[in-house]
């Protein structure tokens, strides 16, 4: 409780017991956010971003073909700016490709897009990989 | 909004005169509080983005918050919460007046723009500027005459003595007070790129300082700088009480309504727990400032 006289407040010195507990299971939620990361300190290796493609549907699209797909970071740094392309392979050759880049994929998250391609791949093999990414 | 005592001829044409004063001060604070989302890009990105029910629950959410803060700073004993509804309604009507005109004459509101977008541009934006219009009426208007109100203070006393000097702010009324600071100081910069920016450049090792220093200066703007308003500790509580029962739970306070924020904003999606409490650490800064203010200025 606070008494609050002429702009001037004081706490009251005898507080309610709510008071108490709402301030120690504070203080222990904060000395647990604080005991996380310092884990995270402790275990971060500065290893460099880790992707991983996992293509998670395909389907015809307004003018073309659309190819839905999730990256993975597993790594425990960030990478920003990172450029995946796809590519439509026929016998070898690349028959088409298409780009798509990603603002952000957070270190040990996973963000979603799509590629669009003018043609349906059918049978053909598409290859999805990320090209490049810099450093946020 | 200078209410006297009622029951006075004077009186009435005080509050006629006032109406129109209260309005212009609060549509001030709307603008003061409102310009610096109302410029900026990504919370007309979110016009269109944001989810639908979230924005809904924050405009619902943004209801009880305006009653209760228009209650808690309203004038004197006479205040009741029908006063207090209305008054919070009129802040949100402002506010949402305010933010058409101003995102209009910005040119973000067009023909072509679709009215859904429209409506969640000023929706998103209307909740910040209520809590200024809200504050610009009472805060703007709140320094009148000392003297008259000495008088009328020294007046009532020598009547019933019904209306102490002192009044007592309840444990929860002043953790609630630190939640709209929070949320005020959150909505301000939750939509833009830099949070999430910020999150990713810091190492654990910034985070933990920053976490420190959010705590710290919580602390430090309430108890030790001693601003005005500041809050002061009787000689023989030892310094320890105020920070478990102000500070930490202050600070919760932010966490939570920077988890909040950015839950409303889509900003925690698909992030791995470590990244998403690192972005509320980063909220939390500004949170835990806007907190300490709010218990300073309200």
């Amino acid at each position: 409780m606070t008494i609050t006289a002429k702009n001037r407040h004081t706490e009251a010195h005898e507080p309610h017991w709510v008071e108490w507990v709402t301030g120690i299971v504070s203080a222990l939620i904060v000395f647990l956010m604080i005991a996380w990361i310092a884990k995270e300190a402790w275990m971060e290796d500065g290893a460099p971003p880790e992707f991983s493609i996992e293509v998670t549907g395909r389907g015809a699209a307004a003018d073309g073909y659309r190819v839905e797909f999730d990256i993975a970071n597993r790594a425990t740094t960030t990478a920003a700016a990172v450029v995946v392309r796809g590519e439509i392979v026929d016998g070898g050759e690349v028959a088409e490709d298409a780009e798509v880049t990603f603002d952000y994929v957070p270190a040990e998250s996973k963000s979603s897009g799509a590629l669009l391609f003018s043609q349906d791949p059918g049978a053909r093999e598409v290859r999805i990989r990320t090209i490049g990414y810099i450093d946020p | 909004m200078t209410m006297a005592k009622p029951g006075r001829s004077v009186e009435k044409r005080h509050r006629s005169r006032h109406f129109p004063i209260g309005l212009g001060r609060g549509a001030a604070g709307a603008m003061i509080f409102g310009i610096p989302m109302l410029m900026t890009m990504e919370l007309w990105h979110l016009g269109f983005y944001i989810g639908r029910s979230r924005l809904l629950l924050l405009l619902l959410v943004n209801i009880p918050l305006l009653v209760l803060l228009a209650h808690r700073i309203g004038f004197e004993q006479t205040f009741t919460w029908r006063e207090a509804f209305r008054d919070a309604m009129i802040a949100y009507a402002i506010a949402i007046v305010i933010s058409t005109v101003v995102l209009f004459l910005l040119g973000n509101i067009t023909a072509e723009v679709p009215f859904s977008e429209v409506i969640g541009k000023v929706a998103v934006q209307a909740v910040p500027a209520s809590i200024g219009a809200l504050l610009g009426r009472s805060q703007l208007g709140s320094h009148r005459n000392d003297d008259e109100e000495q008088e009328d203070k020294a007046e009532k006393k020598g009547d019933h003595d019904i209306v102490p000097n002192e009044m007592s702010t309840s444990y929860g009324r002043e953790l609630f007070l630190m939640g709209v600071g929070a949320l005020f100081l959150s909505l301000n910069v939750a939509p833009t790129e830099e949070i999430i920016l910020i999150s990713y450049k810091m190492t654990p090792l910034h985070a933990l300082g920053l976490i420190l220093l959010s705590i710290a200066i919580m602390h430090g703007f309430v108890y030790a700088v001693a601003f005005k308003g500041s809050h002061e500790l009787s000689e023989e509580t030892p310094w320890w009480h105020a920070f478990f029962r102000f500070t930490f739970p202050g600070y919760m306070v932010a966490v939570l309504i920077s988890i909040y924020v950015l839950w409303t904003f889509q900003r925690l999606e698909d992030a791995a727990p470590t990244q998403m409490l690192m972005s509320v650490i980063v909220l939390s800064f500004p949170g835990a400032i806007g907190a300490a203010a709010a218990r300073l200025i309200l």
